[in-house]
């Protein structure tokens, strides 16, 4: 039997297809169609099957991974959505967080509700912050405001967000119930389902974004679905998380608001995948495709999580700008950094890149598609780090012409730079850019990166990551084969998971065995719940509880796994706290904050099993040829070797300046780097530290 | 300067701003205040070895990274570098040497390398308390406001000065929370000095001079070269504004010479005997801040964005109060000077500037939790942004300063203080081609066990946003105790069960109103943020609240 991997990106949909049994993968990769994804979705499995003689009815699953959500929420195609709140705090989407994100910027723009404030109604209810209630729910009110809702604002789906839901459930459930039993059309989100924690803002936006984009999942879903099965497929359809973990496609019509980061998330586990199999404590994931760039810290073996992601931003990508989507994540920071960033002098007149795109159309100006501003990858083309006759295993070839005079246009006329001094300006600032990003994230996350060892992969990330790792004094590099659709190979490498938690204040000194055991207990069996009935066998689910806990009176929480024993519970997170600030103990009383429970399944594949079958590939010279490439260190082009990825035997050695080439991307070894090639046939770069100004 | 250097310049400068947004974070993630962790009320910044700003942290506060480079100017006076030792400290938060009032503490650590000085990093937070009455504008003398403490070493070769701790610990309500908050101060600026020592090294780099010279020379030319293009001349503009009985005037003249502004406050009136005085070096903070958002706002700020603005002002004015006029709510006053300084612009730059905001409230309260848990924390709500040439207000959106608004759920569990409504209030926006941001409407019931000290901070109940360009002014602000209405700068006692009731002013428009396009008004009263009545008002219009194109309300505006 074989399995599918679909990554659909902002740029390019990577595809894997998977042979269990001998773990042979086979891959591909195509612009994707922004108009509808699944185009290309279905085109590009339809052409790999041809390409490897496989029949579609042989595939046993296909896993996802989709930029759906995101779009929807992006565009604001999602449905008509209705909202129930408590009365008096109808008006909480639109007074928001009351902050400006830019200080001096007073043009600045806030994001819409993307429910209005007519499609809210005010319920007569009320839950203190204790859970006590103190107005109780009338459930004529409840359906005379759905009914309004009904018919004069025609929606299709309903978000129920009552105050202090977080600490009592209620009221929001006995909503839900009744419009199962008397609305079965109706899609609802109630949010302390969606996400149960403190901070009414972020729970409801989060609420209402789910119910709004209920429907089109619902919808897309169902079109995949149909498409695949009249093209005689028979196997199951599993969605990725932004949590890393695979869901039914039931699960993804509940909480489509997990699907925000659905590809990225997978190409972080994958990295932390080859992390632990080469025994490595701390690794950065580093994932450069298109569009963006994504960054990862993996700590023994796991990447770290979060609950708060931001999507929709309005103004010029800035951080606050958008609207912010609870849900467990894999803690990643994202910037606007991708082979497609669009090159331009900022008000400075010093040169910036991105986080606008060029996408996949026009996309940057050597795919000659029009596009008339430098990109990244013009500039990578100029330097000599992309060649214009094998990038995509020369399926796609470039135009040099075209990236020299767009970034003569716009970058050396102004600047009176000649190309290839404006070409490396452009590439170095993305490293600085990204290496920056890093180090702010691992910073705020007390990871020291400099004991670390990169991931680098993506379509655009194996250029770019000896050099980044360089600046961040990270001394080896790691670049898996098929590093340029990780993300796809990762959809096939997860197991199903699903997480859930609670947010409820208890003081540790006044917390008893029991109690402690009767709040995890229903997190537990919700868990259990889920995975069962994605056909995980009770028996075999993992679950892993932890607690965010902190000093009385402090805002900030640090995330503990939850010992079985409360004493052990109160060191752990002391020597944790001693660990990350490195300050002097408090006597301060300890409080816990967050319930979190994690449960997932056997992976359904181990990454070590994987063997990538070399397209089309006769044993052949491993240096395919030399070509001009630009090394800073000299400031000048140098006459380097072309590695042919596909030749290259474990134990293998070489030093840069190279290049090795694969068909999905390219890797860049310094002037001064190492590289080995082990039984795996990763390519470990040792990389040579001590600056690089 | 060469175009490579231009390249290497822009990564560096990023990188040292990237330093203050982790020294930022550091102090947030430690702090025990929810003014700093939840409402932001700080700054970081650092400064070369001349003690030049050359970068901060990009959610500090306007007039904080304004009054710093003074602040840290007579701390070197007080203790010469050679003088300095690494481990030491250095604090205070005397008004006139720091933010102008003493709920600040402002902390300077010199950061070194191989035995030399190169740089300085600098933190301010506002304290959750420092004695005396209590954070409140309702102080006749200094005095009554709490510890002065002098620029004095915190720290010495990395020793504590245990004797200062004690004194502080001995005379403020939430002792826990003060101290956590001075250490979560001396610990960020410890992580300054190691990045910035990492960064150094990195590039080889043994000065920050010539980078600070490039940084703030960059800064300075924009500025200039911006203020070169708009015309010469002097321009004068008065305001009046709330004060304790009776309105205070602040006036300006600006006079705008070839490359530099001089802002001169003559013409305001004297001091006050309650706490809203104004020391000069705040005032002068906001001066800056106003002209920097309408010429140049996307350069990040530095000591280049100050030096070619001067300011001047008659001693014993309420814009240059003098030691020991109290000035515990000096923000109440000192924010005007934004509408000021803009309303003087206007008659140069009229498609630039911004209509009147309804600006920041800040309810101070003392008290008990329900769980015995002393509360001494400030509520911060914002009122409507004003309206700009082509862009509506925002709704309750700080201005100038920019506090973050308090989660309604997090202030209930932390103090047991209800909120029972917190609501929009429709047309209190200034009508207009474009209009201003809309106020709120904020109900809260002391459901605690115990009586609570309160003290209101703000201003706008007799002078509302004003509109520009023929846009017309926003509605006032109101604090209603039990449905009475109270002075916006007193302090109260809230028995249990008392309610209290914020309405917070919109802001102003830009434009006149008969050019407001007729479907945006629609859509307000679709919306519900203008009631038929008031479009009827306001614009002359009678508009149904059912437009009938329903499809419109799905698409992104």
């Amino acid at each position: 039997m074989y399995r599918l991997g679909v990554d659909i990106g902002g740029t390019f949909t990577d595809f894997v297809l998977l042979e269990h049994a001998t773990g042979v993968a086979t891959l591909h990769k195509q612009l994707t169609t922004p108009d509808d994804p699944s185009e290309a979705v279905i085109e590009g499995i339809d052409y790999l099957l041809k390409e490897t003689g496989v029949d579609i009815s042989a595939v046993s699953s296909v896993v996802h991974g989709t930029t759906l959500v995101t779009n929807a929420l992006i565009e604001r195609r999602g449905s008509p959505t209705g909202m129930l709140v408590t009365k008096g705090m109808r008006d909480v989407l639109d007074i928001a967080k009351e902050r400006r994100y830019d200080l001096f910027d007073l043009r600045l723009r806030f994001p819409e509700p993307v429910v209005p404030r007519y499609c809210r109604r005010e319920i007569n209810e009320r839950v203190c912050s204790d859970g006590k209630v103190a107005a109780p729910l009338d459930r004529d009110e409840v359906r005379a405001a759905i009914d309004e809702l009904i018919v004069k604002e025609k929606i299709e789906a309903l978000a129920v967000c009552f105050l202090n839901s977080y600490a009592n459930t209620d009221h929001e459930r006995q909503v839900e119930e009744l419009i199962q039993s008397e609305y079965p059309k109706l899609k609802v989100s109630c949010s302390a389902t969606v996400f149960p924690y403190i901070r009414e803002y972020e729970r409801w936006t989060t609420a209402v974004m789910n119910a709004y984009v209920q429907p089109t999942v619902d919808r897309y879903i169902r079109r995949i679905e149909e498409r695949l099965t009249t093209a005689g497929f028979h196997g199951k359809i599993h969605i990725m998380t932004s949590s890393g973990g695979m869901v039914t496609t039931e699960i993804s019509r509940r909480f489509p608001i997990r699907l925000l980061e659905s590809g990225p998330a997978a190409g972080s586990l994958m990295a932390a995948q080859v992390g632990r199999e080469l025994g490595e404590k701390r690794v950065l994931s580093f994932d450069m495709g298109g569009t963006t760039a994504k960054g990862v810290l993996v700590r023994d073996g796991k990447p770290l999580k979060k609950y708060e992601l931001e999507v929709a931003r309005v103004h010029e990508f800035k951080a606050g700008s958008g609207l912010p989507a609870k849900a467990p994540a894999v803690d990643m920071i994202e910037i606007g950094a991708g082979g497609g960033s669009i090159a331009s002098l900022d008000d400075r007149g010093l040169i910036g890149v991105g986080p606008t795109s060029a996408g996949a159309f026009p996309g940057p100006a050597c795919y000659g598609r029009g596009g008339q501003q430098p990109t990244l990858t013009d500039a990578n083309l100029i330097l000599g780090y992309l060649s214009a006759d094998s990038f995509l295993g020369g399926k796609m070839p470039l135009n040099f012409m075209e990236a020299k005079q767009a970034m003569e246009d716009v970058i050396c006329t102004p600047l009176g730079l000649d190309h290839l001094r404006a070409a490396w300006g452009v590439h170095e600032t993305i490293n600085e850019d990204v290496a920056r990003a890093f180090r702010v994230h691992a910073s705020e996350r007390a990871f020291d990166y400099r004991r670390s060892s990169m991931v680098g992969f993506g379509g655009s990330g194996p250029i770019h990551a000896a050099r980044i790792a360089r600046k961040l004094n990270v001394p080896t590099l790691i670049v898996p084969p098929g590093a340029g659709v990780m993300s796809a190979f990762g959809l096939l490498v997860s197991p199903f998971s699903f997480e859930t938690a609670i947010s409820r204040r208890v003081a540790m000194e006044s917390l008893d065995k029991r109690s402690y055991d009767e709040i995890f207990t229903p997190l537990v069996e919700q868990v259990k719940a889920v995975l069962a009935s994605a056909g995980v066998d009770r028996g075999a689910i993992q679950i892993h509880k932890t607690v965010d806990v902190r000093y009385s009176g402090q805002g900030y929480e640090v995330e503990v796994p939850a010992s079985e024993s409360l004493d052990t519970l109160a060191e752990t997170f002391r020597s944790a706290y001693q660990e990350l600030f490195s300050s002097v103990l408090l006597d301060e009383q300890l409080e816990i904050v967050n319930w979190k429970v994690e449960g997932s399944g056997p992976p359904p594949l181990s990454a070590a099993k994987i063997r990538l079958l070399a397209p089309n590939h006769e044993a052949g010279d491993i240096v395919v040829g030399r070509r001009g490439a630009y090394v800073p260190e000299q400031e000048a082009m140098v006459d380097v070797p072309v590695y042919d990825r596909y030749q290259l035997t474990p134990g293998f050695e070489f030093s840069g300046p190279a290049i090795v080439e694969e068909h999905e991307s390219t890797l860049i070894v310094g002037d001064g780097d190492l590289v080995r090639v082990d039984e795996r046939l990763n390519l470990i770069v040792t990389v040579k530290l001590g600056g690089t100004a | 300067m060469s175009a490579i250097d231009s390249i290497s310049l822009g990564i560096m400068w990023n990188r040292l701003i990237a330093i203050t947004d982790e020294t930022l974070n550091t102090l947030v993630r430690t702090s025990f205040s929810a003014n700093v962790r939840e409402s932001y009320d700080l700054s970081c910044m650092l400064f070369d070895a001349d003690a030049r700003l050359i970068a901060q942290g990009t959610y500090s506060v306007p007039s904080f990274t304004g009054t710093a480079p003074e602040t840290i100017a007579a701390m070197l006076e007080r203790f010469p570098p050679d003088s300095l030792r690494p481990g030491d400290a250095i604090a205070t938060n005397d008004p006139w040497i720091g933010t102008g009032h003493l709920y600040d503490i402002n902390i300077v650590r010199p950061i070194f390398r191989d035995d030399e000085i190169i740089a300085y990093s600098m933190s301010i937070t506002h304290l959750p308390d420092i004695g005396g009455l209590g954070f409140t504008a309702s102080a006749r003398q200094i005095y009554e406001e709490g510890l002065r403490i002098p620029i004095c070493k915190i720290f010495e070769a990395g020793d504590a000065n245990e004797l200062l701790l004690d004194i502080i610990k001995n005379n403020v309500r939430v002792a826990d929370q003060t101290l956590g908050d001075l250490h979560a101060n001396i610990a960020c600026n410890e992580v300054a000095a190691r990045l910035l020592v990492e960064f150094m090294d990195e590039y080889g780099l043994t000065s920050l001079s010539s980078i600070a010279d490039s940084i703030i020379g960059y800064s300075e030319r924009a500025l200039r070269n911006a203020i070169a293009e708009i015309e010469d001349g002097q321009h004068s503009h008065s305001i009046q504004i709330e004060g304790q009985d009776e309105p205070l005037t602040l006036a300006v003249t600006l006079d705008i010479r070839d490359d530099s502004i001089h802002a001169d406050f003559s013409g305001c009136s004297p001091e006050v005997n309650i706490g809203i005085n104004v020391p000069l070096s705040y005032a002068k903070a906001f001066v800056v801040y106003t002209i920097k958002c309408l010429l140049t706002p996307n350069i990040p700020n530095n000591l280049g964005s100050v030096r070619p603005i001067t300011v001047s002002s008659p001693k014993r004015s309420i814009l240059n109060a003098q030691d020991p006029s109290p000035t515990g709510g000096r923000h109440i006053v000192g924010h005007f000077v934004t509408p000021l300084v803009m309303g003087a612009l206007a008659k140069v730059v009229p498609d630039l500037v911004q209509a009147d905001s309804g600006m920041l409230s800040l309810v101070n309260v003392q008290g008990q939790s329900p769980s015995g848990r002393g509360i001494s924390s400030i509520f911060f709500s914002s009122g409507g942004f004003g309206a700009l040439d082509g862009l509506d207000g925002a709704d309750t959106v700080p201005s100038p300063s920019n506090m973050t608004g308090t989660s309604i759920e997090v202030w209930e569990d932390m103090t047991g203080i209800s909120i029972l409504s917190k609501a929009l209030r429709p047309d209190s926006g200034g009508s207009g081609r474009n209009r201003g941001g809309l106020g709120q409407e904020i109900v809260f019931r002391n459901d605690t066990n115990s009586e609570l000290t309160i003290s209101c901070l703000a201003g706008r109940t007799e002078f509302p946003a004003l509109g520009y360009a023929g846009g017309q002014p926003g509605a006032l602000r109101k604090c209603l105790i039990n449905g009475l209405e109270v002075h916006s700068k007193g302090r109260y006692f809230l028995a249990v069960g008392d309610v209290l009731t914020l309405l917070e002013p919109g802001g102003g428009g830009f434009g006149p109103p008969k050019e407001r396009a007729r479907s945006t008004i629609e859509r307000d009263v679709r919306m519900g943020f203008a009631t038929r009545e008031g479009i009827l008002q306001d614009y002359g219009l009678d508009i149904l609240d059912e437009p009938p194109d329903l499809e419109s309300r799905f698409v992104q505006l």
